[in-house]
């Protein structure tokens, strides 16, 4: 009993720790995936007097990706109904050009006047409409979003690291004995702080295949039964072979870390 | 013969407060020769026993052990000394959660000496600690005389160079005692092992010939 308690001691929290860098890939990925939606599905409305490339809108300002036309003969089309056909012409004749411009990336709302001014600082460009309401309200949400889930995260990697640390000290209590007399008959480091090394290696793999089990459920059974639309659009993300070599490693510099830590604190004590 | 031991003005502090303990010491100490060292408590008996294998660093002076200059060692160098060395403490320090025959052979175990040999050394050791049926016990399920033994027997586990004893027999009962200074008189006689032994005061029967050094003032004096 006493063994698993000691195990579940440093276990625990190093799952914690490592839910937290999972948690992180993980919504790094979903994020980005999302923003990359987001991005995709906005775009800028510009008007100009005359036809204007896309190189020419990037010359302006260096975020703006691709340029759309706008067809001017379906507005046209749509407002000169029952209008002959000389009418129309005139009208397309007085048209300006339309273009919807989309961007590299997810911008601050700030980013977007920005854009307005550079492109309005040309004289071939009449309007720019950027719908920056809406535009703003879904990036405030996707970023407090971001921001509590960071702050959780932060939150859980402090709370488990005390954990840890004092784990720390109950080891350097158990240990400590044994690793002075060692250290008095001249054994080496690496030898005085084997059995340390080998409970805590341990323990940082089973804590690696824990975490690592618990997302392959998500991703393979919870994820795609949830009906949460964010999870099932997004399951291929959830968790990737390259995460667990990347938790195995954090776990097992968390482990050399405490160890040594523990082995140079034992080391001065008087005996 | 040559000196397994050499202090040249030799000088010990002690603690945060730099307090001085022993001061320009001068002495030497042959293979082979059995050595007492006495002197009132809280003289720095001990102190100067941490200063010989290293636990504690000379402020000035020299002090020469097994050839390795202690004020200037390397921490490799002072572990590889420490393998040549047989420690006993009046507290016994014997791993706890180790049973005897594990704690007997750690010197073997540190100079990776393979589990038959291991075997066979705790065997006789124990033998010899007049302990053979202890070899699975836990050192708590021993008495203070018999973990003495333990201690001793760890001690002579690799036929050390010198052996250090911290009042090897300050808590022990007559016949733990008699057991203890008859296994180093033989590790000095039959071994040419060189033993230290701090005490308070030297056992009434001692049958070797001696050197005996007595601090006082901070200063280490041989009695003749």
């Amino acid at each position: 009993m006493k063994f698993i308690k000691n195990h579940l001691m440093f276990i625990l929290p190093l799952m914690a720790i490592l839910l937290g860098i999972e948690f992180y890939l993980v919504f790094e990925r979903t994020t980005n995936s999302y923003e990359k939606g987001l991005k995709e599905g906005y775009s800028m409305l510009v008007v100009t007097h005359k036809p204007m490339e896309l190189s020419k809108f990037q010359t302006l300002n260096e975020h703006i990706s691709t340029s759309e036309t706008i067809k001017r003969e379906y507005i046209v089309f749509e407002v000169a109904k029952g209008i002959s056909k000389s009418g129309s012409d005139e009208i397309l004749a007085a048209l300006p050009y339309f273009y919807n411009l989309g961007l590299d990336s997810y911008l601050h709302t700030s980013g977007l006047e920005k854009i307005k001014k550079d492109l309005e600082a040309d004289a071939n460009i009449k309007k720019v409409e950027t719908f920056g309401s809406s535009y703003n309200s879904n990036y405030k949400l996707f970023s407090f979003i971001k921001l509590i889930l960071k702050v959780f995260i932060v939150f859980m990697a402090v709370v488990s690291l005390f954990l840890i640390i004092k784990q720390m000290e109950i080891w350097k209590y158990a240990h400590k004995e044994r690793m002075q007399v060692m250290e008095i008959f001249g054994a080496p480091m690496m030898l005085r702080s084997g059995v340390l090394f080998r409970v805590a290696f341990v323990d940082a793999i089973f804590a690696t295949i824990l975490v690592s089990a618990l997302f392959f459920y998500i991703k393979f059974y919870w994820a795609a039964g949830s009906g949460i639309d964010i999870m099932m659009q997004n399951q291929e993300v959830l968790f990737e072979l390259s995460d667990m070599g990347i938790l195995l490693g954090s776990s097992v510099l968390i482990v050399v870390f405490a160890v040594y830590t523990v082995v140079f604190s034992s080391k001065g004590v008087q005996e | 013969m040559s000196n397994v031991i050499h202090a040249s003005h030799l000088t010990l502090t002690y603690g945060k407060t730099g307090k001085e303990v022993i001061k320009d010491a001068n002495f030497s100490i042959k293979k082979g020769e059995f050595v007492f060292i006495t002197g009132p408590s809280g003289s720095g008996k001990s102190t100067l026993l941490k200063a010989l294998y290293g636990k504690l660093t000379p402020s000035q002076g020299n002090l020469v052990v097994g050839g390795l200059d202690l004020a200037n060692a390397r921490p490799r160098k002072l572990q590889e000394l420490r393998t040549h060395m047989g420690i006993i403490f009046q507290d016994y320090k014997l791993v706890n959660e180790w049973t005897v025959k594990k704690n007997v052979v750690l010197p073997l175990m540190i100079a990776g000496y393979d589990t038959e040999v291991q075997d066979t050394q705790a065997h006789r050791l124990l033998k010899h600690v007049k302990l053979p049926d202890h070899a699975d016990k836990y050192p708590l399920e021993l008495s203070g005389g018999e973990q003495q033994r333990v201690g001793v027997a760890r001690a002579l586990a690799k036929n050390p160079v010198v052996i250090l004893a911290d009042e090897p027999t300050g808590n022990l009962d007559d016949y733990s005692s008699n057991v203890i200074w008859d296994l180093m008189e033989n590790a000095c006689q039959q071994l040419d092992t060189t033993v230290l032994v701090v005490t308070h005061k030297i056992p009434t029967i001692f049958s070797l010939p001696y050197r005996h050094f007595i601090i006082e003032s901070k200063g280490v004096y041989e009695v003749h």
